[in-house]
Order: C-alpha cells, then sequence, then structure tokens
C-alpha cells in the first residue's frame, strides 16, 4: 500500500482468472502478467497404476469422488508429449465453461502448481463471457466457494475488463479471440447485453482455413513433438525427416490438438490481413514470407496468407468492422458518439498482422461522417492478449472495489443466486 | 560567441564588465523571484518520479545544476544514514465500513499506523432512490400502464445501476414485464420521483418530457444515419444556396442603383435646376454625340449621378482652374476613364481655364462619368437578359425565348450609349436612336 490513497489501488492478495477457449490466465491481482497461461485442454489417460512419474499433476480425487483410475496432464509441458490412449478434452464451449470437472481440475493444478497457496486466503476474480448464462455463472459462484472455500468471490464481463485494461470505462470492445469475434458495448463498466454482437470467425477458424489450404498443398504437418530427427532440404523440396519410434498410437484428440498448434503457429507467423479489401495485384507487390515447418519443409507464402486472413473480413455479415457497426447501431444514440470514440481491440486473433488497420478503416467506411472514431488497441502482444486479465488484475487492487466482493458470509446467507445481482 | 561575431563583423552588443559580484555572486540572496504561479506541491508520499510524470511542464524545467546553495552550500548533503530500525509492513485484516456483510480482508500496512476507518470507504456514494409505502402507492402512484411490481422492479434497477437508465433498460426483466424502452423507464421514474418529492415537500421537482426526448433521439438518429452521399449533397445544396444568396444580394443591389437614378430624373424633372438652360449649350463643343430632346430630362438625372464640382461661390478669391479640378469623392477607375475618354476624343487634359471652357469641360467630364455608368449598366441588363434566357431554355427544352430586337444590345449600339438610358429607365416602347 505505498503510496496509500494516492493511487487508489490496495492490494488484498486476489487472484485473478481469465478462461477463455484457448487457455486459462490465472495470476495475482495487481500483477501485470498473468503467472501463467494454460491451455484450456485436458488430457485424461487410463491411469496404468505404476506411478512413477513425478510430474503428473496429484490428482485429490476426494473431492470429485471420482476413483483414481484416471490421470490428468494439464499445461503445455505435459500436453505435448504423446501418451498412449490420452485423449485431450476441451472444457470450454462458446466462451464458457461446459465441463466443469474437468475445469475443477485446471483449478487443482492452478493453486497447487501456479499459486501455490490455499485457496481461502485469496479472493477471487472471475472473467466471463458478456453472453454467460445464469446457471453456469452460479454453479462456479458454488464450485469457488464449496469447494475451494474462497473468502470473496467476483465475475465480471471480460470485455468490461478489457475496456478497463484500456483505461476506458465506456467502450466497444472488439475481441477476436479463438473461437469468436464479438463486438460488446460496454457503459460505465456495465456491459449493454442487449448488443452484444459475435460471429464465430476466430482463430480457430483462421487454423481450419489455413490447414485446409495446407492440406491441399500437400505439406506434411507432422507436429513437431513426434519428429526425431530433420535433414535441411531446399526450398520446396521434400522434406526428409525420421518420425519417433512410438509402440503406441497416438490418440486421435492428441493429434489434432497438436496439428493444431503447428498450423496456429504458421497462422501467427504467415498470415496477414490486407488494408483494404483483398485485390492480387496489391497483393503480388508485399514481400512473401518464409514459413519453415517442424518436418523440414520451407517456402515462401504470398498471396495466399491475405487469402485467408480476408477471411475474418470479407464475410458481409460476420466481419469485425460490420458486427461493431451493428453492436453501436443497437446501443441508445446518445452513447453512439462515445463507443465510436473508444473502440478498444482485445483477443489474441487481433494480434495477425493488420487486424487494427483493415478494422479501423472498415469501421471508418461505417462510421457516420459526423462521429469521431478513435481505436485504442494496445501494441504490446500481452496487453492483447490478456487483456480482460490485466483489466481484471487492476479492477481487483482498486481501493474502492474492495466493497464489490460476494463474500463467503454473504454467499452463506443469501446463496449462489446472490451473484446475480452483486455481479451485474 | 564573440568570435563568431567578430568574424561576421556583427557588431558587439557591449557586455557587461566582469566585476567581483558577477563571478562570485552577491552577497546578500536574491529574494525576488518571478512571482510566476506556484509549481504543485508534491502531495506526501508520492513518488517523486511519478510526480515528474504528472507535473513536467516548462515552466517548471529542473535547473541543470544544483541551485539550492544557499546557504548551508553542499556542508549537510549527507544522507542521515541513521540507525533506526525500518518501520515493519504486516499483512493485516481490515474490515470495509462500506460492506454491510463484516467481510474481513487483508493487506499489507504499517502497524505503526493507526488502525482506522478504511479510506476508500468514503467513495462510497449511492444515489438517493426514492421510497415509497404500499399506501402512499396506492394513493399517489398508481398507473394504467405501470403495476405496482413492475414499479418496484424499476426502482430496484435504479438503486442497483445508479440510475443508469440505458443499463437499466438492457436489464430489464423482460421475462416479467413488457420491454421498455428507455424513455419509459425515465418518465416514469421521474414521475414517480416528483410525486414523492412533492408529498415530501421538496421544491426542486424534475421533469421529463419523453415525447421531446423520442423527437430528438429520433432526429439524431437520422442525422447520423445520413449515407456520404446524402452528407455531400447537403453540403453541395449549403453552396449552392449561398450562391444564390450572393446572386439575389448583387441584383437587389443593381436595381437600387437603377432606381435611384429614375427616382433622380423624375426630382429633376419636376424642379429643373439652373444647369438645365446650359444643356443646348453643351451641343455646341461636343456634336458627336447624338442627343434627343426627349431625352433631355434623363440626361440631367443622369448629370447629377456624374461628378458634382463643389461650388466656390463663397471660397473667396481663387483660381478658375481651381473648378477644373475633380473632387476627391471620384474615384480613381472613374478618372481613369475620363482621361481615356479625353485622350479619344483628342482633346486637352488641362485646357485653358476660361469660364466658358471650365464650365463646358467639368459637364463634359461629368457627362463622361455617367456615360460609363450608363454602359456598365447596360451590359448588366444585357447579361441578365441573356443568363434569364438560358434559364428559360434550360427550365422548357426545346423553347427558345424570342427577346424583342430592341432589347438586344449589339455592338454597334454601344456607341449610343445614351439612347439606351430610357431603355433603363423603363420606357421600351421608345424607339431608339441608331
Amino acid at each position: 500500500m505505498s503510496g496509500g490513497m494516492l493511487y487508489g489501488g490496495d492490494e488484498i492478495g486476489a487472484l485473478v482468472f481469465d478462461p477463455g477457449h484457448y487457455s486459462l490466465r490465472v495470476g495475482y491481482a495487481q500483477e501485470d502478467t498473468p503467472k501463467a497461461e494454460i491451455p484450456a485442454v485436458v488430457g485424461v489417460a487410463p491411469d496404468d497404476s505404476i506411478k512413477l512419474e513425478a510430474e503428473v499433476k496429484p490428482d485429490d480425487s476426494n473431492v470429485s469422488s471420482r476413483p483414481s483410475q484416471y490421470k490428468f496432464y494439464i499445461d503445455t509441458t505435459y500436453l505435448h508429449v504423446p501418451r498412449p490412449n490420452m485423449e485431450l478434452h476441451n472444457y470450454m464451449k462458446e466462451g464458457m465453461i461446459e465441463n466443469w470437472d474437468m475445469f475443477e481440475k485446471i483449478l487443482d493444478y492452478s493453486y497447487d502448481k501456479i499459486i501455490q497457496s490455499e485457496p481461502q486466503y485469496h479472493p477471487v476474480l472471475f472473467s466471463e463471457s458478456p453472453w454467460n448464462q445464469r446457471h453456469k455463472r452460479e454453479k462456479l459462484t458454488e464450485l469457488m466457494f464449496e469447494k475451494y472455500k474462497v473468502p470473496a468471490f467476483f465475475l465480471v464481463k471480460n470485455a468490461a475488463l478489457a475496456a478497463f485494461a484500456n483505461g476506458r470505462a465506456t467502450a466497444l470492445v472488439i475481441d477476436s479471440g479463438a473461437t469468436h469475434t464479438s463486438a460488446v458495448p460496454v457503459l460505465d463498466g456495465y456491459v449493454i447485453s442487449n448488443a452484444v454482437v459475435k460471429s464465430p470467425l476466430g482463430g480457430e477458424y483462421l487454423i481450419l482455413r489455413a490447414r485446409e489450404m495446407l492440406d491441399a498443398m500437400g505439406i506434411d504437418l507432422t507436429p513437431a513433438a513426434l519428429i526425431a530427427a530433420k535433414d535441411v532440404v531446399r526450398d520446396k523440396d521434400k522434406p526428409r525427416f525420421t518420425k519417433k519410434k512410438l509402440n503406441f498410437q497416438p490418440s486421435n484428440s492428441w493429434m489434432t490438438y497438436m496439428l493444431k498448434r503447428t498450423v496456429q503457429d504458421f497462422q501467427q507467423s504467415v498470415l496477414q490481413v490486407a488494408e483494404c479489401p483483398y485485390d492480387d495485384r496489391m497483393v503480388a507487390n508485399i514481400p512473401a514470407v518464409h514459413y519453415e515447418f517442424p518436418c523440414g519443409y520451407h517456402q515462401d507464402f504470398g498471396s495466399e496468407r491475405f487469402k485467408i486472413a480476408e477471411a475474418l473480413f470479407d464475410h458481409a455479415m460476420l466481419g469485425a468492422g460490420h458486427i461493431a457497426a451493428t453492436s453501436a447501431g443497437m446501443c441508445d444514440v446518445d452513447i453512439r458518439p462515445a463507443l465510436y470514440s473508444s473502440v478498444v481491440v482485445t483477443g489474441g486473433n487481433s494480434l495477425v498482422q493488420g487486424f487494427s488497420d483493415r478494422l479501423s478503416r472498415d469501421l471508418q467506411s461505417r462510421t457516420p461522417g459526423s462521429m469521431k472514431l478513435k481505436m485504442i488497441a494496445a501494441n504490446g502482444t500481452v496487453e492483447r492478449r490478456f487483456g480482460a486479465w490485466v483489466g481484471g488484475s487492476i479492477l481487483a487492487s482498486i481501493g474502492t472495489f474492495q466493497q464489490m466482493w460476494m463474500s463467503m458470509q454473504e454467499y452463506q446467507e443469501s446463496g449462489k443466486a446472490q451473484i446475480d445481482r452483486k455481479c451485474p | 560567441m564573440a568570435d563568431v561575431r567578430d568574424i561576421m563583423e556583427i557588431e558587439r552588443a557591449s557586455t557587461p564588465e566582469l566585476t567581483r559580484e558577477s563571478i562570485i555572486g552577491s552577497d546578500k540572496p536574491k529574494k525576488k523571484f518571478p512571482a510566476g504561479p506556484k509549481p504543485p506541491r508534491r502531495p506526501e508520499g508520492m513518488h517523486r518520479e511519478v510526480f515528474a510524470l504528472l507535473y513536467h511542464d516548462n515552466k517548471n524545467v529542473p535547473p541543470l545544476f544544483p541551485s539550492d546553495t544557499a546557504g548551508n552550500g553542499y556542508k549537510q548533503t549527507k544522507i542521515k544514514l541513521g540507525m533506526r530500525r525500518p518501520r515493519k509492513w504486516k499483512w493485516m485484516p481490515f474490515t470495509n465500513p462500506a460492506r454491510n456483510d463484516n467481510a474481513t480482508f487483508y493487506h499489507w500496512r504499517r502497524p505503526s499506523d493507526e488502525p482506522k476507518e478504511y479510506p476508500f470507504a468514503k467513495f462510497n456514494k449511492k444515489v438517493g432512490i426514492p421510497t415509497y409505502t404500499d399506501v402512499e402507492y396506492q394513493q399517489q402512484l398508481t398507473c394504467d400502464t405501470w403495476s405496482k411490481e413492475e414499479t418496484d422492479h424499476l426502482m430496484d434497477l435504479a438503486q442497483r445501476f445508479d440510475l443508469r437508465f440505458i443499463i437499466m433498460a438492457d436489464r430489464y426483466d423482460v421475462g416479467k414485464f413488457q420491454k421498455r424502452s428507455v424513455e419509459e423507464l425515465k418518465d416514469r421514474y421521474y414521475k414517480v420521483h416528483g410525486i414523492l418529492a412533492k408529498l415530501n415537500g421538496e421544491k426542486k421537482i424534475y421533469t421529463y418530457d419523453p415525447d421531446h426526448e423520442r423527437k430528438r433521439k429520433e432526429q439524431l438518429n437520422k442525422l447520423y444515419e445520413r449515407t456520404p452521399e446524402q452528407i455531400e449533397e447537403e453540403q453541395f445544396l449549403l453552396i449552392e444556396l449561398k450562391k444564390i444568396d450572393a446572386r439575389k444580394k448583387e441584383r437587389e443591389r443593381k436595381t437600387q442603383d437603377l432606381q435611384k437614378l429614375i427616382s433622380q430624373a423624375d426630382s429633376q424633372n419636376d424642379t429643373p435646376r439652373k444647369t438645365d438652360k446650359k444643356i443646348p449649350k453643351k451641343k455646341v463643343p461636343n456634336p458627336s454625340r447624338p442627343f434627343k430632346v426627349d431625352t433631355n430630362h434623363i440626361l440631367q438625372a443622369v448629370e447629377t449621378a456624374g461628378i458634382k464640382f463643389p461650388d466656390y461661390k463663397n471660397s473667396g478669391v481663387s483660381l478658375r482652374s481651381q473648378r477644373m479640378k475633380l473632387p476627391a469623392n471620384v474615384g480613381q477607375k472613374k478618372s481613369k476613364g475620363i482621361e481615356q475618354l479625353l485622350q479619344d476624343l483628342g482633346l486637352d487634359m488641362n485646357p485653358t481655364p476660361t469660364e466658358e471652357i471650365c464650365q463646358h469641360f467639368n459637364e463634359l467630364r461629368s457627362d463622361m462619368v455617367l456615360l460609363m455608368e450608363i454602359k456598365a449598366a447596360l451590359s448588366t441588363c444585357d447579361y441578365e437578359l441573356q443568363s434569364l434566357r438560358h434559364q428559360y431554355e434550360a427550365l422548357a427544352p426545346g423553347k427558345t425565348l424570342v427577346i424583342p430586337p430592341q432589347l438586344l444590345n449589339t455592338d454597334h449600339e454601344t456607341k449610343t450609349a445614351p439612347g439606351e438610358i430610357i431603355d433603363v429607365v423603363g420606357s421600351p416602347s421608345t424607339p431608339l436612336n441608331t
């Protein structure tokens, strides 16, 4: 509390969780980056009762009352290793938590390995998607209070947090994540839920498109985890590599996941959104990008990079610019100028090269002429990817926020339904 | 610097002489500082670096070298490394009076600090939402379109969202009640508020006009929903309007000028001046001008529009040539025109100022000015006639406007400018001279 009242901050050791479809961000409030980013995927494999590895997350199976015949593999290091019969499960669906058992495993892991402290000492702030359902909010509240015995709990819509992270209480938040791109108007820190517009075009969609293209080109996409050795080959030559010798066949879900990660790397390093609607001639002038796949194959990518990324914008109804304009158009006329004057861009997928430029351009063409349009996009990768988490970190460490928590006492008095009143 | 000046041969400003004072500084400390605005003080506890970020305007640029050497100089700049132990920080529980459960949280605090009320509790401000009892509601607040439950819900939302009506409309329980617009909510809320305020004898009562608001928002919406083409069109129309206005003004000005000529002609006709009798004489020195008797009165009128030479009757002794001087109010353009015409006629610029010559010369020049003015009037009339014709043809394509030949101005007619005066005066039936 150095500086005390001056900065308005008061840190009470709160934790911030920001679950997303791609990963869960965990960390202490008042820090500028999450302590860990855990993929939102849990690997489940039958326990062979040969307990030799210490790396495996010990599961507190007495809580979930499940016979401990499964082992759970969490976090990148464990996930990216092929294991016999390991199936991967994503516990998120449409930006909401779907598989609660798996989610508990992740939470256990976070407290155990990341936070390394007892949950009952730390108030917890969770982010949620703007369209989260009431029963899911209540379920989460119940879980946190009943299982983890947190002293206090709070739920905030991630769009509001992203706006806070960019220093705004009123903003039009364009959040382009793994599965969705959404436009969410935030007014004074409250999400206007009736004006939320989302489109299913996100990082996953780009990966899908990129994979289709790479498959069509006949490029070998063997993930790095399965490659034992590879030789240097010339541009566009057939790759020469040896696969790891496995005495089992990795599960389909694992292969799919690893392929996705491989293509994701390609997507992140190669794709670019053209500044204006795709045009062959214009694109021809932009230098190609060289990319080498894990198998050793490499080549230049020219117009392909633009063609794929263009999908984020060229859909008539689903393009990012269009949903932003639609969302603003659904709000009260009086607040539209305020929304247009702070359009916050956040989410990992917005880091595709040229995304914000194009969005700005698209939106400009849809903005009423007299309206001032201002785009706010954090420059740093961390700030952009973890926008909601950073906002949560700020919010949970503000002195005046400490009266907002739903405390254990309140939970015991009025039950989980209280969350709807406490956290609007 | 001095060297450069020497090379450039710029005279050197006299430098103040070096004195003991100027080097060492005067003994008495300078007390007077320019009475500028005092730089804001750093609040206690704020880090210096942070403060510097907040206040770094050029007025308070830090000095380049330590200037605070008055008094003790560098003698006591040593850090006092006391042997005191640093004060401890401790992870301590606190309760927040802004909460109505007694939840205890922990934060870092110095145990030495007095445990006082949680400092942020004072920011816990709530909007006062009026409350009512069942009886009050039954007596005063009943409304056809609003049930009590719905009103309760509205007040609850108002409390929860601190009167942010847009959010209230967004979170309105659509399952239980019908969907309401922001205006409806505001209307109902302020009505309830007003009635309750009246009951409590408050003087300030808010009124809300939902229809006006709705209309305003509708208009605002229309304003925002204009397409770029519409905006462009509006701009274009505005420019056109400006042009039309300018043209209209121009025309009015011209009509006024003409009117002036006409009215002067009329008044002169009624009360002939003494210059009247001089008109026949005028023909003598300038026979080239084709005059007609019936245009005389117009000439007179026009004469007044020419140059008015001042009378020298009461000025005592004066040179006659003085009378031939153009008055000061004759513009440069006019005098240039006169010169030009005189040259064309082969006349002397400064003829010998006999009584007669003086008189005629002045009249001649006055006529010349008049001629110029009338020519100008004619050409504008002609221009307008043409433009009207074009407009007519544009509006009614296929038709051509036949202009009576006497209205048409041809080149050779311009020479006979005085004849056109008739036209200007507005009697087109008068036969024109050629």
